[in-house]
């Protein structure tokens, strides 16, 4: 039993299925994001002083010092993105042994950033830099973790069409190459997030 | 199109099946025990608000062994802290993994694909996804109640600072939310994605059924308003374990001490989020149940619903609207005169369209030819029953008598009123209606006249009585039922009006239970009628045995008129199908 | 798609990246410039995130495809934008009073 307008377009709405499912999903996720942004809104323009001055002083001159770090990690966030939409461009172009280095690239780019933030968030935690110290960090962690997690997400399906899923590539050229386009369309998403929360996070203090 | 496909496994066919028929089944089938439960919570609440700290009859035993579990004192009866758990769990279990789930997950799944002619669901795998995400999401708040301390006891809403300091059933709380909203996403982007792209040839957007605009409309509010209390979930999560101050405030003074967190947190933040999402959720819980009563109301009089138009464009505006007015249940915060009124006057503009609704429905019923079958008069009662439920939110919309009313039990007469004898009332209708779809069976109607006879008048006897309560000014989430308050003195009496009234309506549900059984016991008739209420819509039209098998229909409909062409004139039948030329 | 087609997308992928590389250079080197508005931080605010909204649009738009991407996609991404809008500012105005005495 095949469900139409899988991989063909349908002509009134000009898009396949999963395109459509895939902007819904990102829709749902800049209301999650979105619901987070407005914590932070809230919660600063409550503040007498931003960041605020908690147990161990206030994290200012610790961000200063990870701004290099952060702008690292948007330079490779956005690299990622060339890269995955370049895989795309590779299927479209019927050469897979570029799709998979493209791929690989991206997936490595991904673990680049995961690395550069471990250290930071360890770095922040041994000065005394939890979570509970202030809300400035409470946001920081929570708002870099949940994107740290879409991430990590990311990665896992990036690896599964690396790897096994590449298989349809074989039988279903067409529908693998919709399959790509949609995790390119998630990736980049992550990206976007990310190019909103390095200001935010680390330069608007 | 009939597959000759592989002996499908016990499990790939009824527990892990990717047909929308069995996963609607599925929903169904738990949505409804859930239900059950949570109806049975607050049975247990009542006996404490009729009969004040006395020994609970038949499952004394029970709720000692519960109390006792969870940490609290009882010898039988139910003692307040267990109260507070019952009446938290009662809000979230009906709304999250009762009705919700059976409007959306059962009927929208079950009969938008049939609607709209197409085999499945957009997405298969994803829709069995989102039922055992469901699942799970339920088990986890089930369990809940075996903690030390109980389940969530904050109420439903989950006001922080008391939830933040609140016992471990809270964290419980929002990991089970977690699940249940990502199944709610899951399942609502499926929903849409199947209406835009699946409908078959010639069934354009004004052509399509009201039940499938509804599902639509609704699947929109609960993607798009789900992911703030998802975000405040975390948030809180966060609070509880890792000690941040999100919700709460610098200086926080709990049993004499100020609290060890860094403070600077919002209460308001919760507020706003929460509602931010609960406000749409309460239009989730109508819509689909609007939708159902449209079918049924243009099948049973035999003439197309009034003002199909009018109806789209209301509940496309309603939906829009379900946005702008979350404040008014905030109106106590301390908001500026500014919000005040921008809240007010959008609380008032959205009442517009649901009254359209409303009046198409009721002139739906001028000169029509009335079949006073058991579907349509859970429609025909539903009808006052949504009126007066409606017509209690105004005073509450405006915040000046919602200074007097906020918090009293007739903020729980009001929307109990659009949840109990109106959505449930409209699940009712859609199961007697689609029972025969669903098993090639109808059920019996002498029984289903007697379920809806006495659930009318009980459900009456419950809520009426809440409004003259509330408006004498006693608040809800009292564990002794407004006994300690002086000006509660004089409306007292109505708790045991009320308690025998729910009893009572539990009793009422007995022949329904009687029925579903019977009628599934007894055996298919040889030749089962494929449109045994001579409807329009197109999961009506197709004539193999129902169920419908694996891809629903043989060949892909085709639509040629609107969905409630009844007693055209000129034609031959009472009623013109969809798929006729 | 031609391989001509390709070719073009391509080589705006590379335009684009170089204008992702250059906003972030703008991005932090405004942080060290520190635009504040009398003592507001307001100015910062404003730059910031004007540079971010641009480095945003130019992914959307040319990775994601959004500039020839369907109507429909458009109008959800529309309501989507509209529904946060609400989210996010309007508890900023709980305090509004319209009356200047109270």
């Amino acid at each position: 039993m095949e469900i139409p307008y899988n991989v063909q377009v349908r002509e009134d709405t000009g898009v396949y299925n999963s395109k459509l499912g895939i902007w819904l999903f990102l829709a749902s996720e800049v209301m999650l994001f979105g619901g987070l942004f407005s914590a932070y809104i809230l919660l600063r323009t409550g503040a007498p002083v931003w960041p605020p001055i908690g147990e161990h002083g206030s994290i200012a001159h610790l961000l200063t010092e990870t701004i290099p770090h952060a702008t690292f990690n948007t330079v490779i966030l956005i690299l990622s993105s060339v890269t995955m939409v370049m895989a795309w461009v590779s299927l479209k172009m019927k050469d897979l042994s570029k799709f998979r280095l493209y791929l690989g690239t991206t997936i490595v780019c991904a673990l680049i950033f995961l690395v550069v933030k471990y250290f930071e968030y360890s770095h922040k935690i041994h000065e005394g830099f939890v979570p509970s110290h202030d809300t400035y960090m409470a946001l920081y962690f929570t708002l870099t973790g949940l994107h740290g997690l879409h991430i990590i997400g990311g990665i896992i399906v990036l690896a599964y069409f690396f790897g096994p899923g590449i298989k349809m590539w074989g039988t279903e050229p067409e529908r693998f190459t919709n399959r790509i386009e949609i995790i390119g369309l998630y990736w980049h998403f992550v990206d976007l997030v990310w190019i909103f929360l390095f200001p935010i996070l680390y330069l608007l203090n | 199109m009939s597959d000759s496909h592989h002996e499908e496994s016990f499990w790939r066919k009824y527990i892990f099946s990717i047909d929308h028929k069995t996963i609607g089944i599925q929903y169904g089938i738990t949505a409804l025990l859930f239900l059950f439960f949570g109806f049975s919570l607050m049975m247990v609440m009542r006996w404490q608000l009729a009969f004040p700290d006395q020994a609970v009859p038949i499952f004394g035993g029970l709720i000692k062994w519960l109390a006792d579990l969870n940490g609290f004192a009882s010898d039988g009866n139910l003692p307040s802290d267990l109260y507070n758990v019952f009446g938290a769990m009662h809000g979230t279990i009906m709304i999250f993994l009762g009705v919700v789930p059976l409007v959306v997950g059962a009927f929208g799944n079950y009969i938008v694909p049939l609607q709209i002619g197409a085999p499945d669901m957009a997405f298969p795998k994803l829709n069995m996804a989102s039922y055992w995400v469901y699942f799970i999401g339920g088990v986890i708040m089930l369990v809940s109640f075996f903690l030390p301390g109980g389940a969530a006891n904050s109420g439903w809403t989950s006001y922080p600072p008391l939830s933040n300091i609140a016992t471990t059933g809270q964290t419980y709380w929002l990991i089970g939310m977690v699940f249940l909203i990502t199944s709610s996403l899951l399942g609502s982007i499926n929903i849409i994605v199947t209406i835009i792209q699946l409908r078959v040839p010639g069934l354009t957007w004004m052509r399509l059924p009201f039940f499938v605009w509804s599902q639509f409309v609704t699947s929109f509010l609960l993607v798009l308003a789900f992911p703030p209390l998802e975000a405040a979930g975390i948030l809180q999560l966060m609070d509880r374990v890792f000690d941040t101050s999100f919700f709460l405030p610098s200086g926080l003074v709990v049993g004499g001490e100020v609290l060890d967190v860094s403070g600077g947190g919002s209460p308001l933040l919760w507020q706003h989020l929460f509602w931010f999402l609960a406000h749409p959720e309460v239009y989730v819980l109508i819509l689909p149940g609007m939708g159902v009563i449209a079918e049924i109301i243009a099948n049973n009089t035999r003439k197309p619903i009034w003002g199909y138009k009018s109806l789209v464009y209301s509940v496309v505006f309603l939906g829009f609207m379900s946005f702008l007015v979350w404040a008014h249940h905030m109106f106590m915060t301390g908001m500026g005169q500014g919000m005040s009124i921008f809240f007010q006057t959008t609380t008032m503009i959205i009442s517009v369209p649901s009254v359209i609704i409303l009046s198409c429905f009721m002139l739906s019923l001028w000169g029509g030819s009335i079949r006073f079958n058991t579907p349509m008069l859970f429609a025909l009662g539903w009808i006052p029953m949504f009126g007066i439920g409606g017509l209690t939110g105004l005073p509450l919309g405006l915040s000046t008598p919602d200074i007097h009313l906020h918090d009293t039990y007739y903020v729980i007469g009001h929307f109990h009123y659009i949840v109990a004898p109106g959505t449930i009332f409209a699940i009712f209708a859609g199961i007697y209606y689609w029972f025969p779809k669903m098993t090639g069976k109808r059920l019996d109607e002498m029984l289903g006249k007697i379920h809806f006879f006495f659930s009318f008048i009980f459900m009456n006897g419950i809520f009426w009585p809440m409004l003259i309560q509330g408006l004498a000014g006693v608040s809800r989430r009292l564990a002794d039922g407004g006994e300690s308050y002086a000006h509660a003195q004089e409306t007292l009496h109505l708790n045991e009006f009320m308690s025998y009234s729910a009893w009572l309506l539990a009793v009422a549900q007995i022949p329904f239970i009687i029925n579903i059984i019977r009628t599934l016991l007894r055996k298919k008739d040889a030749v089962p009628d494929p449109n045994p209420w001579r409807a329009t819509t197109i999961e009506w039209t197709d004539t193999s045995s129902p169920p419908m098998g694996h891809g629903n229909f043989e060949k892909v409909p085709t639509v040629y008129r609107g969905p409630y062409e009844y007693s055209v004139p000129g034609d031959s039948a009472d009623f013109t199908p969809q798929t006729k030329k | 798609m031609s391989g001509n087609d390709m070719a073009h997308h391509v080589a705006n992928y590379r335009k684009i990246f170089v204008y992702l590389l250059i906003g972030t250079v703008l991005t932090v080197t405004a942080y060290y410039l520190e635009f504040n508005v009398q003592n507001s931080i307001a100015g910062a605010v404003f730059v910031g995130l004007t540079i971010a909204a641009i480095k945003g649009y130019l992914v959307a738009a040319n990775f994601m495809h959004l500039n020839s991407e369907k109507k429909i996609i458009h109008w959800i991404l529309l309501l989507t934008i509209f529904i946060l809008g609400l989210l996010l500012f309007i508890p900023l105005l709980w305090d509004l009073n319209l009356m200047s005495h109270y």
